[in-house]
């Protein structure tokens, strides 16, 4: 497979799993408002600033806007074209990796992607404050479809699993920077309030940070109504069997890695099967005391920073130029990778321009 | 049951009509599809017509429009009512191609190799040596089977009288041929009772056809060739072709950053390391393809690529400076080039043509603007042009000071009244369009025309353009045995 259609596919994958859970952040956050403005003050700037702090952006929207409130932080994730975070930048993203590799993808796949564009599109800033159930859901609900689609209409050989490592490492990453999102909100608190209380308001935040996950009534299945934050971490972290879990989208990147490179427990080929390997097993025996002992916040940061570098040798790995007698890079002098806003799909308006004067 | 052809109007006094001939009768060709006509309401065209939309639509055929915010993507305009071109009128139009492209592709191999035609004198050698198309770099470089120009698209034309003559030669890999192919494929769904009433000569097999040209034209050395690809990107108007004859074809679409030469010989970087390619269908023009060697700001094109090429180790089709044969000027040509290396008149007639280059030309032209049409020699695309009946003086004065400024860059023809085909309109009422014709000639071991080609016809009322770009369309072309 070409590398250049090989990151497409993970690209566009990429995108798309980071639209939904984009949705899913503001979902949640507009249900835990409706929730909570019965007992406290939901005007409160902190419920949204903890939006921008998750996605690493603070600076980009200082810069666009000059207050935190539903309209400004649902303008910014949602719609801003200079956010390349947003929904509609991530669509746009994919929609261009996806046309890149038209040839590649299944038109099925193509339709679906190009339907959600035009939704996007056609969708105002009025629509989402009205139904933002609505919207969101269209949105969770398009990306469900997409992956259906690809399961049942793409050959599962290696460029499945390219779309599979993409989604996972993704949804890891999100999962982790939701969790902080509570982390950060009760930080806020803990600084407007001089300590941290679980009282009810507490519980409501984290049955929001389940209900964004999908996990609720996963959740209840297998704790019941005790609905603390131990048993919440323990299942969000470390749940092997719910596909919105840590634990269980790293098992699923590190499965479609080794799909790839025949690598297999106790025998890797490259350095990405590694640390996705590596990562895998320590989650395997990762008790929550362990969590707590490093501190949930920079468990979670070391989590993300770990990801990043999983990313960094599958693009030196499969889409880097490389010829066989150049030895693997050394991992800790890997290339900077871009990140959050990286990855292809990116054309410089000279390369848009040339590619245009072509006959 | 609706008259559309009864309220037909074809002005056959001023215009040849390809259904009604001047009598006001129809041709016999057209007999089956004028019946069958007869038999559909407005309803049932609008039916149609939406088959026929809703395939054009989910197989993305979609081309781009530049100059406005962004590149906004339309429906290609498709006619439903297609042209019918009876056999022995087919045979001509192969024939007289097959003629011409032979001779030019003999010119490319004698301008690149000893100019025997510029030693000759028969054409003035500055024109050539001068083009910006000539690429010195490839002087005495060898193609393999010593041919240049392997896929192109020769424009051809009907005047007043009906007589096809050409118009352009297309011999830097013309687009246009995936309409062609979805256009067949879009009236086999919406009209399968009408298609079954003539015996159309399939052109399905294109595709192929050009995959075992490519392959014939690989490197010597190899068995089975590895063909790619190559596209600018999906910012070009014709990226949709570009993937749709990769598909086509099973072979990899490929970008230039996807290419990579090392020791002269070019490779496609893939996941599992580098795979050696050896004939790239390259969709990307000589300026832009290998930044070492032409355009350095060049960012489309693969680094090495014009060595590896002129070691062997890799075929470009079409070659490289075939671009020196199909100017508008080196056009006037044609028939001398014809006659030159084949000893022969050409079957297929050129249009009358006047070079401003040509002193005596020069006056000509400038004397009678207003009646003629004016062409840059390097563009395409209907830009750069000047039609002198719908033109004002304040344009006619533009282009006269241009052609005194740069005479080598500008030709001249009579206005030809393309012969017109109805075509609907909204689809509730037939109206006369200027159309013309694009075979597909591929050009490997022997010669293949794919029968019919892309009629692209002008769906502005009384518009001569038929370019997509400027609001031209197409309709499915049917060359049929009686």
């Amino acid at each position: 497979m070409l590398s250049r259609v090989a990151e497409s596919l993970f690209w566009m994958s990429r995108y798309f799993e980071r639209a939904e859970n984009t949705a899913r952040f503001l979902d949640v956050n507009f249900n835990l408002l409706l929730d909570l403005n019965k007992i406290t003050h939901v005007e409160n700037p902190n419920y949204w600033i903890a939006l921008i702090l998750v996605t690493s952006d603070k600076e980009r929207f200082n810069s666009l806007y000059d207050e935190y409130s539903a309209r400004t932080v649902t303008d910014y994730l949602v719609f801003n074209k200079s956010n390349p975070n947003s929904i509609t930048s991530c669509i746009g993203l994919a929609r261009e990796n996806g046309r890149s590799i038209i040839e590649s993808i299944s038109s099925e796949m193509w339709e679906q992607v190009n339907n959600l564009y035009h939704y996007l599109q056609s969708v105002t800033p009025q629509f989402v404050h009205t139904d933002p159930y609505g919207f969101y859901k269209e949105i969770k609900n398009a990306s469900h479809l997409f992956q259906g689609i690809t399961d049942n209409t793409f050959s599962h050989n290696e460029g499945w699993d390219f779309i599979q490592i993409a989604k996972y490492l993704e949804r890891t990453d999100n999962i982790a920077r939701l969790i902080d999102v509570k982390y950060h909100m009760l930080l806020s608190e803990a600084q407007n309030q001089t300590e941290i209380v679980a009282g009810s308001e507490d519980i409501i935040q984290w049955m929001a940070v389940l209900k964004s996950c999908s996990a609720l009534e996963a959740f209840r299945k297998v704790y019941l109504s005790k609905i603390d934050p131990d048993n919440i971490l323990r299942f969000l972290i470390l749940d092997r069997t719910f596909p919105r879990s840590i634990n269980f989208s790293v098992c699923a990147a590190e499965d479609a890695l080794w799909r790839i490179s025949g690598s297999s427990r106790h025998r890797y080929v490259n350095n990405a099967d590694r640390l996705i390997g590596k990562l895998e097993a320590e989650l395997s025996y990762t008790a929550i005391e362990d969590i707590y002992a490093k501190g949930l916040h920079h468990y979670l940061e070391d989590l993300e920073q770990r990801l990043v570098k999983v990313g960094e040798q599958v693009h030196l790995t499969y889409f880097a130029y490389h010829t066989p007698e150049i030895e693997p890079v050394d991992i800790e002098e890997a290339l900077p990778f871009t990140g959050v806003a990286g990855g292809r799909a990116y054309w410089s308006q000279a390369q848009q321009h040339q590619q245009q004067q072509q006959q | 049951m609706s008259r559309f052809f009864e309220r037909y109007e074809p002005e056959t006094r001023q215009f040849f009509d390809e259904v009604i001939s001047h009598d006001g009768t129809p041709r016999a060709h057209y007999d089956k599809m004028l019946q069958r006509f007869r038999q559909f309401s407005l309803d049932d065209i609008k039916a149609r017509r939406e088959i026929v939309n809703i395939f054009f639509r989910n197989q993305g055929i979609t081309f781009t429009v530049y100059g406005e915010d962004e590149g906004v993507e339309r429906l290609f305009p498709f006619d439903l009512i297609p042209r019918v071109v009876p056999a022995q009128e087919w045979e001509t139009i192969e024939k007289g191609l097959i003629q011409r492209i032979t001779a030019l592709n003999a010119f490319l191999n004698d301008i690149y190799h000893d100019q025997k035609i510029l030693k000759d004198k028969i054409i003035p050698a500055e024109l050539i040596l001068g083009s910006q198309h000539f690429r010195r770099e490839f002087v005495g470089v060898n193609p393999p089977l010593g041919i240049y120009i392997h896929v192109t698209g020769s424009d051809i034309i009907r005047d007043r009288h009906g007589n096809y003559l050409v118009l352009e030669d297309n011999l830097r890999t013309p687009s246009g041929v995936s309409y062609m192919l979805q256009n067949r494929q879009a009236m086999k769904r919406a009209f399968p009772v009408l298609f079954d009433k003539y015996k159309i000569r399939p052109i399905e097999n294109y595709p192929q056809e050009l995959l075992r040209t490519l392959q014939e034209i690989g490197p010597s050395s190899r068995r089975e060739p590895n063909v790619v690809v190559l596209t600018p990107g999906i910012y070009n108007s014709a990226y949709f072709e570009h993937s749709f004859l990769a598909r086509q074809m099973g072979v990899e679409l490929t970008e230039g950053k996807d290419l990579v030469v090392n020791n002269n010989k070019v490779y496609t970087r893939t996941t599992r390391g580098l795979e050696l390619v050896d004939v790239i269908y390259r969709r990307v023009d000589d300026a832009y393809i290998d930044p070492l060697v032409f355009r350095p700001d060049s960012k489309l094109g693969v680094a090495g690529l014009v060595n590896a090429y002129r070691k062997g180790n890799v075929t470009l089709a079409n070659a490289i400076g075939c671009g020196v044969a199909d100017d508008k000027v080196i056009y006037s040509f044609v028939p001398k080039i014809i006659k030159y290396y084949l000893g022969e008149d050409p079957i297929l007639e050129n249009v009358p043509t006047w070079l401003a280059s040509n002193p005596d030309d020069l006056k000509y032209i400038l004397a009678n603007l207003g009646s003629l049409v004016v062409k840059a020699a390097n563009e395409s695309g209907g830009y750069g042009m000047l039609i002198g009946p719908e033109s004002t003086i304040e344009e006619q004065e533009k282009f006269a000071e241009m052609i005194v400024a740069n005479p080598r860059n500008y030709i001249a023809q009579p206005t030809i009244s393309l012969s017109r085909h109805p075509s609907f309109f909204n689809d509730t009422e037939l109206w006369g369009c200027h159309i013309d014709l694009r075979p597909y000639v591929l050009y490997g071991k022997n010669i293949t025309i794919v029968p019919g080609g892309l009629t692209r016809v002008a769906l502005k009322r009384g518009s001569l353009v038929v370019n997509s770009s400027q609001g031209g369309g197409s309709k499915d072309t049917w060359v049929v045995d009686e």
